[in-house]
């Protein structure tokens, strides 16, 4: 399924370098996305995926070039103050390789806790939209439970339910299935590819080939801190035009 | 051995008294200690060296320093720069901030243990730094700390009996009284170590009741 991307932009990265010492993992990295559009990034450990990701909520700072999201300019040499940046958080959804939920608070908690603090949301009104959304991703049994009560797969949904009660504009998957094992995964597969089919703009870091090839429009190729392919998904996995990127796809797409 | 008994319920009373001081000293410290132990331990990690430099003076001067001076400080050295504190007030000052440069490190460590993709959701969701602290990451460093801390309360109420050098009648100074009285130190000292452990040794249980308790929702 491939939807006509929106005219309106919502992410533009131009020329998006980041040092780590006098290690470069980010080069030159330019793209753009428009509102509902599924971007998959895909390539070798360590190509910079991840910090790219990061990079767009400035969970890391980027050293050089101008990122612009979901309306807030970001430039390497003027960075946003702390509450331009919880507003960007704020519309820029994230969820982890390892969901990172709060052990101390129940699942219902979990959800409802940023709600009233980020949104200013009461606590009853909050916690309506936190139950709407655990049953959305079928959870909602489990509302009163404690996170370690709950699996992988489990905690993993919790925690997009737990980004999505944020109203975000697009949302930012850093491997969200890498931590579980590959029939759990399937489960927070098919929760995101509801939330693509629902007109969700998403980028998607990830290894799951078949979810980059089926659900996303668009795929971007990185390796060694630069995007080397970009395009529809289709056309990318399958006919990739760099000898990198053919080492890459026929490494993992034939396992 | 019936001679002991009696000389021992003839004393109770009076070292009892002494129980209350001691305890009441203990938890003064412990509530004004412990608080400020966390602001220092948050302060010691400050990026600011304005907040970080003093706060790693009073806990290195809190912790290089025996409580047994502090309490001499407070108690003989504050008068010659004009504040007079009862012997109360001092011990009270003294030991809060023995336990504050203690706790603070106890604290900092709980807090450091704290997984670093806690902070990074907490980011992540927009949180101010301040509500980052009051509800993701000091909740889970208090609960590692809280152990530690258990136990450094007990060892405050053991740290009390040298308030007996600054003439509060606490529990060892009642114990002392006694034995220059009736000359009976041995028998007097033995009742007020086992007051002391009728206390730690219940607390050391609790401790470790607590402890399971708080590691209910850790994976």
């Amino acid at each position: 399924m491939v939807r006509q991307a929106g005219a309106e932009t919502i992410v533009k990265v131009s020329g998006l370098g980041k040092f780590f010492g006098a290690h470069k993992v980010l080069d030159g990295v330019d793209f753009g996305m428009g509102v509902g559009e599924v971007l998959a990034i895909i390539g070798p450990s360590g190509s910079g995926k991840s910090t790219l990701l990061r990079c767009l909520n400035q969970l890391e700072p980027h050293s050089e070039g101008v990122i612009d999201i979901c309306g807030s300019r970001i430039a390497a040499d003027a960075p946003l103050s702390r509450r331009d940046l919880n507003e960007l958080r704020r519309r820029a959804g994230m969820v982890f390789q390892s969901f990172n939920l709060f052990p101390h608070m129940s699942v219902l908690r979990n959800v409802s806790l940023p709600q009233e603090r980020v949104l200013g949301r009461k606590r009853a009104e909050a916690d309506e939209r936190s139950r709407a959304l655990l049953d959305r991703v079928g959870l909602g049994a489990k509302a009163d439970q404690y996170p370690a009560r709950c699996s992988g797969g489990q905690q993993q949904r919790i925690a997009i339910a737990r980004a999505l009660a944020l109203d975000p504009k697009i949302m930012l998957f850093d491997e969200p299935t890498s931590a579980l094992d590959p029939e759990i995964g399937l489960e927070v597969l098919a929760v995101m590819q509801e939330l693509a089919e629902g007109g969700m703009t998403m980028i998607v870091v990830t290894h799951e080939m078949h979810f980059a090839e089926t659900v996303s429009d668009r795929v971007l190729l990185m390796a060694e801190g630069k995007i080397l392919e970009e395009g529809p998904s289709v056309e990318v996995m399958r006919n990739p035009k760099t000898p990198r990127a053919q080492r890459f796809l026929q490494a993992v797409m034939n396992r | 051995m019936s001679d002991l008994l009696s000389f021992w319920a003839t004393q109770l009373p009076a070292l009892l008294r002494g129980m209350r001081i001691s305890l009441q000293v203990t938890g003064m410290a412990l509530a004004i200690g412990i608080p400020l132990g966390l602001i220092a331990a948050l302060a010691v990690q400050s990026p600011s060296r304005l907040i970080r430099l003093p706060a790693l003076a009073v806990v290195e001067v809190g912790r290089g320093a025996p409580a047994l001076i502090l309490l001499q400080f407070a108690y003989f050295g504050l008068p010659s720069a004009g504040i007079q504190l009862s012997a109360m007030m001092a011990a009270i000052a003294a030991l809060s901030w023995t336990t504050c440069a203690y706790t603070s490190e106890i604290i900092r460590a709980g807090l450091q243990a704290v997984a670093r993709g806690q902070q990074e959701a907490a980011t992540a969701l927009g949180f101010s730094r301040l509500d980052e602290l009051r509800f993701v990451i000091v909740p889970q460093g208090m609960r590692v700390a809280a152990p530690a801390l258990l136990g450094f309360a007990i060892l405050m109420l053991q740290a009390t009996s040298l308030c007996f050098t600054i003439a509060l009648p606490e529990l060892l100074s009642q114990a002392y009284q006694i034995g220059t009285i009736t000359f009976r130190y041995m028998d007097t000292l033995m009742l007020a170590a086992l007051l002391y452990a009728a206390i730690c040794i219940p607390a050391t249980v609790l401790v470790a009741a607590i402890e399971r308790r708080l590691d209910r929702h850790t994976a």
